[in-house]
């Protein structure tokens, strides 16, 4: 195997301080890839949350009009049983967002745990949870889901457990790797000298030190969870009873020759999320590895 | 190098047991009538009822029943699609080279793309370059490929008439040689365009970051005194090196779109093992599920193994110490 | 001896940009070599030894420059003004050559090693010739069975053997000035000595200017007509080697000095 990088590792502070997390805060909106995916992501949330305020229309209502083109009275044009489509992209904000966030901080949840206890026991736990990990990472993750989907049915809560379920393997490889780096650093060997608790060990000495590429790594699985949702979606299968992207873009897929717009504004808002949720891990990354941006790149 | 390759494949072998075991036993936690849920949705004739519930042992523990499963799978019985009248391995073993057509195509046009921005971007000396190109590949790997596909549909296909928007073209085509071969392209045009142009925006991101990396060693400063030209160096010192990172994520982006790409397949009504997939779950014909999945697990399998092979191929500290 | 010298540097300056800091890693530091000679570069960690050498080659990794210059001749070429194509062309025959402190790190991992000294030769001649050539200066740096050496890799050869063919490579265009940044640093200390007298045999037989970059006082005595020492990114005292260790002008040159032979012994005993 080649030499992996290992300078990478954020610097060893055993302390956890509120005031470094607001320097790092002001840093990301220092870096320009960083301010710009923290506000979409801002804004986005903003959407979901005042939705019924900003929609002109209820995304069940069924207006006279149906396939009308985007007009001053239609911003996004109306779908094939009269639906505002702007309406309905605003309300389908809510189940990307959540599906995005819930699988990801699920997946981190799973993820995590395993990685912590394969990197804390050694040995046959060890081998037999990265045996796990390898078996779930075999399968691609759109079959996995859709496996899942296909035999338990498409229950938004289903939904969420699904996706999270495909996609904690990449955590799980995130912690464990962050584990193993810090686990034999010098402050951590002091940790165990002084006869700290292994709880003490975990969540105050380790944790801290790994949680920023962690961020990033949740920040990555949610765009990876918010585009498999809409992969759901467009194929039909995501829960019925939900607004989503994906269900307005399997929809579409009908009308492509009459509609455009039924397909370009539930595209373009999967788009933007998912932009604005890699540009902020990018900036993140920025943050804690500043050596990839300082300096002149290229070949000379 | 093939002791490493060897004990690989064997490593390789458990794992494809434990999916099937696993697929097998996820077929058990569907509530329901276990015959129903292996056929689906349809009514069952009495007889065939029976001949399912002898053939799967479906009365006997379910230790036997998995090993029962995995002898059958052993052999290449991978079932009856019911939905289908067919059996299972005819189905995928027909569906299977359009999928590895679509995946190879495409594959054939994003790595060298991918390469191209990522040494580009990578190598450039202004930052400005580099800033376009990882934008640019940022912005567009965030593209859905089904929705990348639709847009494409409505511009190229209805609006502008260039190709056509769905499917594999007449099976029975009057036309012949290179006349042929040009219908086929045209058909295939698109998914590769909305395939590739996503999977080469990935790789290069990945490309970009590996060069990046090789720039930053030492070997890099030992050309440059030797007095090569900057095209030299990135030919010959560059390119090799920075693809090793991109063998193992490419090798596994391929090996995943050979099980079938399933969201491409359905914007395109490709009939690869993608749409059969999503065909047989709409259909709940779930012995036909579990075929494809095993299948794709499978095609990941071998791939890994050809990204080890590459892989030592192409560093040869690999070769000497295992 | 001519009397122009082989390279000329006045008030060299090279200051680096570490995020809201400069570092003045070089501030006006004036060096000079005459055709032939072999100069010794000495002083602490961090004085700029490597990044002058660097800068003086042109080598300089990608660091954010806040400031290069100075007047760098080389056989009356001013080398800072020059463009790339020439530079290449210097690089390429009968100009300056640089080998580094780990020959690991600075051959390629994926490449057999007498492919990498081709690569250096002066100039593309037919494959044949040119495979003697490698065969050649392998011989010359002192590595027995040069057919063989040339078909390995980097990570199969030892580390003296990763520094001969470092060497071989810096040959390759026949310079006329090599810079040898602290070449047997990473290496055991008889395998030192051996590569030092390789490249002290090297410098009297070719007739090539050589500045070694060290850490070891006692190879400079050995080795080098003239010494630099530098300090905090500035040549502080410079001397023919003799003089300096007579009558070191500086508190700083002396210390070192008294560092050096009190370690003296030791070495002599491997
Ligand atoms: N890549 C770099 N980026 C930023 N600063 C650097 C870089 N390389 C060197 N410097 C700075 O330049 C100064 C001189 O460093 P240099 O490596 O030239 O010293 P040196 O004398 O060769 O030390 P050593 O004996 O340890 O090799 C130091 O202050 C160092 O911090
Ligand atoms: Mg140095």
């Amino acid at each position: 195997m080649p030499e992996l990088k290992t300078s990478t590792a954020p610097a060893a502070s055993s302390g956890f301080s509120i005031g470094s997390w607001q320097v790092h805060v002001a840093n990301l909106f220092g870096t320009r890839h960083g301010a710009l995916g923290a506000s979409i992501l801002l804004v986005l949330l903003l959407v979901a949350i005042t939705a019924p305020l900003i929609a002109p229309y209820s995304p069940l209502e069924q207006t006279q009009a149906s396939l009308a083109p985007p007009s001053s009275q239609f911003l996004f044009g109306t779908d094939n049983i009269g639906r505002d489509v702007f309406s309905l992209v605003v309300h389908g904000s809510r189940s990307s967002l959540m599906v995005g966030l819930g699988a990801a901080l699920a997946a981190l949840l799973i993820g995590g745990t395993l990685g912590i206890l394969a990197g804390y026991f050694q040995g046959p736990v060890e081998a037999g949870l990265m045996r796990l990990v390898e078996l779930f990472q075999t399968l691609p993750v759109i079959i996995l889901v859709l496996c899942a989907v296909a035999l338990f049915g498409s229950n938004f809560w289903l939904l969420i457990a699904a996706v999270a379920l495909a996609i904690w393997p990449m955590e799980a490889r995130l912690v464990y790797g962050q584990y193993i780096k810090l686990r034999d650093r010098e402050f951590i060997a002091a940790a165990r000298v002084a006869d700290l608790s292994t709880a003490h060990i975990m969540f105050r000495e380790i944790l801290p030190n790994a949680i920023q590429p962690i961020i990033v790594q949740v920040a990555l699985d949610a765009s990876i969870a918010i585009l498999i949702e809409a992969g759901l979606g467009f194929l039909g299968l995501s829960d019925p009873s939900k607004v989503s992207w994906g269900r307005l873009l399997f929809v579409a897929q009908d009308y492509m020759d009459s509609a455009w717009w039924m397909s370009l504004f539930p595209g373009a808002a999967i788009c933007i999320t998912v932009v604005g949720l890699n540009l902020f891990a990018d900036g993140l990354n920025e943050v804690i590895d500043p050596r990839s941006t300082s300096g002149v790149g290229g070949l000379q | 190098m093939l002791r490493f390759v060897g004990r690989r494949a064997l490593l390789a072998i458990p794992l494809l047991l434990a999916i099937i075991i696993l697929m097998f036993s996820m077929l058990h936690l569907i509530p329901g009538d276990p015959v129903q849920a292996l056929v689906g949705d349809y009514p069952v004739p009495p007889a065939y009822r029976q001949a399912i519930e002898t053939k799967y042992r479906l009365n006997d523990p379910f230790l036997v029943q998995v090993g029962n499963y995995l002898a059958n799978v052993a052999q290449g019985d991978f079932g009856f699609s019911y939905q289908n009248q067919r059996n299972v391995l005819d189905l995928i073993l027909e569906r299977a080279p359009r999928t590895m057509l679509l995946a190879s195509v495409s594959f054939a046009l994003a790595i060298p793309l991918g390469m191209a921005i990522g040494i580009a971007a990578g190598t450039s000396r202004r930052p400005g370059v580099d800033k376009f190109w990882t934008t640019t590949a940022l912005i567009v790997y965030a593209i859905p490929t089904f929705w990348l596909g639709q847009l494409l549909v409505m511009l190229l296909a209805l609006r502008l008439g260039w190709f056509p928007t769905q499917g594999i073209g007449p099976l029975i085509s009057r036309t012949q040689g290179f006349a042929w071969l040009l219908e086929k392209l045209r058909y295939l045009a698109l998914p590769v365009l909305a395939f590739g142009i996503h999977e080469g925006m990935r790789i290069a991101r990945i490309m970009r970051a590996s060069v990046i990396d090789t720039l930053s060693q030492g070997y890099i400063i030992t050309a440059r005194a030797k007095g090569l030209s900057r095209g030299r160096i990135i030919r010959s010192h560059v390119m090799r090196n920075s693809s090793l990172p991109l063998v193992t994520i490419a090798g596994y982006a391929f090996g995943s779109a050979l099980g079938g790409a399933v969201l491409l397949e359905t914007v395109f009504t490709w009939p690869g093992l993608g749409l059969l997939l999503v065909d047989s779950i709409r259909l709940r014909d779930n012995m036909t599920v579990i075929g494809v999945v095993i299948f794709s697990a499978l095609a990941v399998i071998a791939m890994n193994l050809i990204v080890d092979l590459l892989y030592a191929a192409l560093d040869p500290r690999i070769r000497t110490t295992r | 001896m001519s009397l122009s010298p082989l390279l000329d540097v006045r008030d060299l300056k090279v200051h680096l940009r570490l995020g809201p800091n400069v570092v003045k890693a070089i501030d006006g530091v004036d060096f000079r070599i005459m055709p032939g000679e072999c100069v010794g570069i000495v002083g602490e960690s961090g004085s700029g030894k490597s990044t002058m050498a660097r800068a003086i080659t042109r080598l300089m990794p990608n660091v954010n420059i806040a400031e290069l210059s100075g007047e760098l001749s080389f056989e009356g070429q001013d080398i800072l003004a020059m463009p790339d194509g020439a530079l290449r062309a210097l690089r390429r025959g009968r100009g300056f050559s640089m080998i580094f402190q780990d020959p690991l790190g600075y051959l390629n991992p994926t490449q057999r090693v007498g492919r990498q000294i081709e690569e250096a030769l002066s100039c593309d001649s037919s494959r044949g010739s040119n495979r003697n050539r490698v065969h050649t200066l392998l011989d010359e740096v002192g590595l027995p069975d040069p057919a063989n050496v040339a078909r390995r890799y980097p990570h199969e050869l030892s580390g003296g053997m990763r520094q001969r063919v470092m060497i071989a490579i810096a040959l390759a265009s026949d310079p006329q000035l090599l810079f040898a940044d602290e070449p047997t640093t990473a290496l055991d200390a008889t395998v030192q000595l051996q590569v030092l007298q390789t490249l002290y045999r090297l410098h009297k037989e070719r007739n090539m200017a050589m500045a070694i970059i060290t850490h070891d006082l006692g190879v400079v005595a050995e080795l080098c007509d003239r010494v630099y020492v530098m300090r905090a990114g500035k040549v502080i005292e410079s001397a023919e080697t003799v003089r300096l260790f007579e009558h070191p002008q500086q508190d700083y040159s002396r210390r070192l000095i008294e560092l050096s032979t009190r370690r003296l012994p030791r070495e002599l005993q491997a």
